[in-house]
C-alpha cells in the first residue's frame, strides 16, 4: 500500500519533471528539472531493489552529467527566445516526422514476438537476489566472468579521456605558466644583487 | 518485490523526504497566502547595486569548464567501478583483483597523457 503511494509519488514526479525539461522557457531551469527527473528515477530504482543502481545514477548522473549540461547551457550562450521565434513554420514538417516515426514503432512493436527462450535468462540470475546486496552480486561477477566487458568499459573511458582532451584542450601562445622547476633552481646569487649605495649618489 | 526488508531500511530516507517537501512547501505556500503581493515593475526587477543591469546573466563560459568536468565525469566512473570491488575483493580472488588492477592501469595511461598534455594546468 505505502510502496504503491511511493512509487507512484515517485513516478509522477519523474513524469512531470521530464516533461518540465521540454517545456521550461528557461534552459537552466531544464537542467534542474532534469536533475529532479535523476533523483526520482534513483528513488525508482530503490523501489525496486536496485540500490546500487540508484546510488550510481545518483553520483554519476545528478554529480556529473548534469553538471555537464548545465556547462553546456552556459556556454553556447544562445538567445532561445531568438531561436524559437520562427519555430512555428517547421510544425508541420515536424508532426510529419513525428507521425511517420510512431507509426514505425508502432508497427515494429506490435509485430514483435520474443522468444519464448529468453524468458529462461531473465529468470535465472547469477546469484540468488535474497543472498547477497547488491554491490555483492554485482562485485562477484563483474571483475571474474565478465573481464572482457569490464576492460573494455575500461578501454572506452580512456577513448573518452583522449577525445576530451584533443578536442577542446588548447595550447594558447603567449601565456606565462608557472614554472615550478625554475622556480626553485633559482639561486638568491643569480636572482639579486647587494649594491653598497652612497648616500645622494643613487643608483645609475 | 523481491524482498522487502531492504525497503524498510530506506523508511527514514523516506520520512525525511516527506518532511523535507512538507517544511519547503508550507514555506513557499504560506509566504503565498499570508504576505502582501504588490509586484510593480521595480519590485521584480534584478538588483544590481543601483545600476541597470549590464548584460544578461548569460555569458558564455570558457570550454576548459567543460574539459574539467568531462574528465571529472570519467574518473567518476572509474570510482563506480571501484565500490563493488572493494566489497567482494574477498571472493574474487587474485584474478578479480589483476582484472581491476589492468583496468586501473589502462585509466592511468589516459590519466599520464592528460597530465603531459597540461589538460590539468589553468594556465
Amino acid at each position: 500500500m505505502i510502496l504503491a503511494a511511493v512509487f507512484y509519488l515517485f513516478a509522477f514526479i519523474l513524469l512531470l519533471s521530464g516533461f518540465l525539461v521540454i517545456t521550461a522557457r528557461n534552459p537552466v531551469h531544464s537542467v534542474l528539472f532534469l536533475i529532479l527527473a535523476f533523483f526520482n528515477a534513483a528513488g525508482l530504482f530503490v523501489l525496486l531493489g536496485a540500490e546500487f543502481i540508484a546510488m550510481i545514477l545518483v553520483i554519476v548522473y545528478v554529480g556529473a552529467v548534469a553538471v555537464l549540461f548545465l556547462f553546456v547551457v552556459m556556454m553556447l550562450d544562445i538567445d532561445f527566445a531568438h531561436l524559437r521565434k520562427g519555430a512555428m513554420q517547421y510544425v508541420p514538417l515536424g508532426l510529419l516526422v513525428g507521425v511517420i516515426l510512431l507509426t514505425e514503432l508502432v508497427i515494429s512493436v506490435s509485430a514483435w514476438q520474443f522468444n519464448s527462450l529468453s524468458q529462461q535468462n531473465l529468470a535465472v540470475p547469477e546469484i540468488g537476489l535474497n543472498a547477497a546486496t547488491n554491490t555483492q552480486a554485482l562485485g562477484a561477477v563483474l571483475y571474474t566472468q565478465y573481464v572482457y566487458a569490464f576492460q573494455l568499459a575500461g578501454l572506452i573511458l580512456l577513448v573518452a579521456m583522449i577525445g576530451a582532451i584533443v578536442l577542446t584542450h588548447r595550447v594558447r601562445p603567449g601565456v606565462r605558466k608557472q614554472s615550478i622547476e625554475s622556480q626553485n633552481a633559482r639561486r638568491p646569487e643569480e636572482a639579486m644583487e647587494i649594491l653598497k649605495v652612497q648616500s645622494g649618489a643613487g643608483i645609475s | 518485490m523481491f524482498n522487502e526488508t531492504i525497503l524498510i531500511e530506506y523508511l527514514p530516507i523516506l520520512i525525511f523526504i516527506v518532511l523535507a517537501l512538507g517544511i519547503s512547501g508550507a514555506a513557499v505556500i504560506g509566504s503565498l497566502l499570508v504576505a502582501k503581493q504588490k509586484p510593480d515593475p521595480d519590485k521584480n526587477a534584478a538588483y544590481e547595486c543601483g545600476f541597470d543591469a549590464f548584460s544578461d546573466t548569460r555569458g558564455k563560459f570558457d570550454v576548459r569548464f567543460y574539459l574539467v568536468t568531462l574528465l571529472f565525469i570519467i574518473f567518476d566512473l572509474e570510482i563506480a567501478f571501484l565500490f563493488p570491488w572493494a566489497i567482494s575483493l574477498k571472493d574474487i580472488g587474485m584474478f578479480g583483483f589483476w582484472s581491476m588492477m589492468a583496468f586501473l592501469g589502462v585509466l592511468t595511461v589516459g590519466f599520464i597523457y592528460e597530465w603531459k598534455k597540461g589538460a590539468l594546468d589553468w594556465e
